[in-house]
């Protein structure tokens, strides 16, 4: 065997296989890992933004007062009005297919 | 999907699908791993914690991809760089190249002796150098696409690949002309 035949030996037996299902699951899970980080920061002025409008807000809501049965169905409608408005945004703007 | 190219996955990608990106990582996982054990040394744990690195380096870095035929050299370009960053901060300790002899994993189907040789060998090379023997001469990679993906002259790449050649040859019991 010839120092030639013995190097290219030595540089295949390094050589990966051409499928590794271990390794592709490991860029997937950081890949995935990375693009929630980017999510929770592209949220996070969002965040800051309604904060800040429901401080501004506050004095004239706290005046407001419901009649006690009417608080179940107002609360409930807002969750589902804003629950359908996340869902319509996120499914939009985060669309990994 | 399955007679689609390589730029048709990078543009699916670049468009946000993960199956696409998937494909690529599939497709190229072997040249860049195999490329970063052999330019790093040490063990191969630190070899694959780098190529996934530069996978996900890829996966931000997608938009600033030129040509999509060239998504190959492009990968082994940020492999290099991220290899160069690994080898920067792992020369503050003076033990490692000696940690690549006693922590690299034997191949199968091979000699000790020579892969003890080998290992030698590639440590006393230069990381550029070593960087072009991975790819010229382990990967089969013509001159002028190393030197692209690596940003080296293609001079460079040619004198680089002769020497390693030669010394790697010479480490195995052949003659510096080899």
């Amino acid at each position: 065997m010839t120092p030639e035949t013995r190097l290219q030996d030595l540089f295949a037996a390094e050589t990966p296989p051409p499928r590794d299902l271990g390794f592709e699951a490991e860029v997937a899970r950081r890949v995935a890992a990375r693009r929630a980080v980017v999510r929770v920061a592209a949220l996070l002025p969002l965040a800051v933004a309604v904060a800040v409008l429901l401080w501004a807000v506050r004095p004239y809501i706290a005046g407001l007062t419901l009649p006690a049965a009417a608080i179940p169905a107002t609360t409930a409608g807002l969750l589902a009005v804003i629950g359908a408005l996340a869902l319509v945004w996120m499914s939009g703007r985060f669309s990994a297919a | 999907m399955a007679s689609l190219g390589e730029a048709d996955w990078v543009r699916a990608a670049r468009a946000g699908s993960d199956p696409a990106f998937a494909r690529l990582v599939q497709t190229h996982q072997a040249a860049v791993r195999g490329f970063l054990r052999r330019t790093l040394g040490g063990g191969w744990a630190e070899a694959d914690d780098v190529a996934q690195e530069t996978f996900l380096v890829a996966w931000r870095s997608l938009r600033s991809l030129k040509s999509d035929e060239g998504f190959r050299s492009w990968l082994l370009g940020i492999a290099w760089r991220r290899a160069q960053d690994r080898i920067r901060s792992a020369r503050r300790s003076a033990a490692r190249d000696h940690r690549w002899l006693e922590e690299a994993p034997p191949p199968g189907g091979v000699s000790p002796v020579d892969r003890l040789a080998m290992q030698r060998a590639m440590s006393d090379l230069a990381p550029d150098v070593r960087a072009c023997v991975a790819l010229c001469l382990a990967d089969g990679w013509s001159h002028g696409e190393a030197a692209v993906a690596l940003g080296l002259p293609l001079g460079t790449v040619k004198s680089h690949v002769a020497r390693g050649r030669a010394r790697l040859l010479t480490a195995l019991g052949g003659s510096d002309d080899a």
